[in-house]
């Protein structure tokens, strides 16, 4: 490999040189000094993620521009949103937002919460993280997928939930608590539990199942263990176009604190 | 404290996350920079919060400025 791209002018004068290193990786040099990175990856729904870091615009923008010439359309890109000047930056080089991402601080006190009370429908029972047969959760899961892949398709979702190249999101079976109805899964919920602050990955239910509260039990099950754990909050991405997923998670005191932007260019 | 080819690159802890993406880490040495998180690390949506030891690469042009390039497992 090592395409060299054209030489420009860089910010001190001495020429610019961006140069492809591998199928994935770009660098800027000037006056001998590598300025500047490139990185592409594919995520597992096929898309092609991009990065690029630079401590000037004007090397952003040719790391930016060599990539696009490299890699084939559609390329992807994220930003925090109140990082306005990388957001700009990609603008420059083509890229349009397309999806924005809410991170949420999610309360785990019932009190504030108001799921003290909460138990699941009549005939539901959780099965709690750690006790989930894998079989039937493997199961569940390979509902769900398809669910998701004949309606919003995995692009829509956060990126935490990707399915693997398995065509599994079960990484861990430990991390799930289930929704359980006549024997069989019907909703589940994976939880990372990192000390410094549990993640809620995946919060879904089957959809001949939905609306009837399952979900809402799940979360009370899973909020109330942190709780009890002496966690206080936990963190949770929710896609801004997942209007009921933003309802849950807000009408349980949940905060907005950040947004992720995706763009793409085509 | 490393010198790679990139730049200057030093182990720290973030003390604060700011509102405008970046984050306060402070050095062994005491000093304090505003880092922001390095496309690469965005991209694998790692999440960096306060107390997290991180591996800061130094802006050449202003050494109180830096990018976050890895978070250290706790």
């Amino acid at each position: 490999m090592n395409p060299v791209h054209s030489s420009v002018p860089g910010t001190d004068g001495h020429p610019l040189v961006v140069t492809r290193l591998s199928d994935t990786q770009w660098h800027a040099v000037e006056d001998d000094r590598v300025v500047g990175h490139g990185d592409a990856a594919r995520r597992p729904d096929g898309r092609l993620f991009v990065s690029v870091d630079a401590w000037h615009g004007a090397v952003f923008d040719h790391i930016a521009a060599a990539m696009a010439a490299d890699l084939p359309a559609p390329l992807h890109a994220v930003t925090d949103e109140a990082d306005h000047e990388t957001t700009t930056a990609w603008q420059r080089a083509g890229f349009t937002p397309v999806r924005r991402e809410w991170g949420h601080l999610v309360p785990t006190d019932p009190q504030v919460t108001g799921l003290g009370t909460v138990r699941p429908p009549a005939g539901v029972t959780i099965v709690p993280a750690g006790e989930v047969e894998e079989g039937p959760l493997r199961a569940l899961d390979a509902v769900i997928s398809a669910e998701v892949e004949a309606g919003i398709g995995w692009p829509a979702m956060p990126a935490q939930v990707l399915p693997r190249p398995a065509c599994s999101t079960v990484l861990d079976p430990s991390k799930y608590a289930v929704a359980r109805q006549d024997g069989r899964y019907v909703g589940l919920l994976r939880i990372a539990p990192l000390l410094r602050q549990p993640r809620i990955g995946l919060l879904a239910v089957r959809a001949d199942h939905q609306r009837r509260g399952i979900a809402r039990a799940l979360l009370a099950h899973a909020l109330g263990t942190l709780h009890r754990n002496g966690t206080a909050t936990a963190w949770a991405e929710v896609a801004e176009s997942n209007t009921a997923a933003t309802a849950l998670f807000e009408g349980i005191g949940a905060r907005r604190a950040g947004a992720t932007l995706e763009l793409v260019r085509h | 404290m490393a010198k790679t080819a990139d730049g200057i690159e030093v182990e720290g802890t973030v003390t604060e996350c700011l509102r405008n993406a970046t984050f306060r880490v402070e050095l062994p040495n005491g000093h304090i920079v505003l880092a922001h998180i390095s496309g690469k690390v965005r991209k694998n949506h790692i999440k960096i919060l306060p107390h997290d030891r991180v591996l800061v690469e130094l802006s050449p042009y202003d050494l109180t400025r830096g990018r976050i390039r890895y978070r250290y497992r706790s």
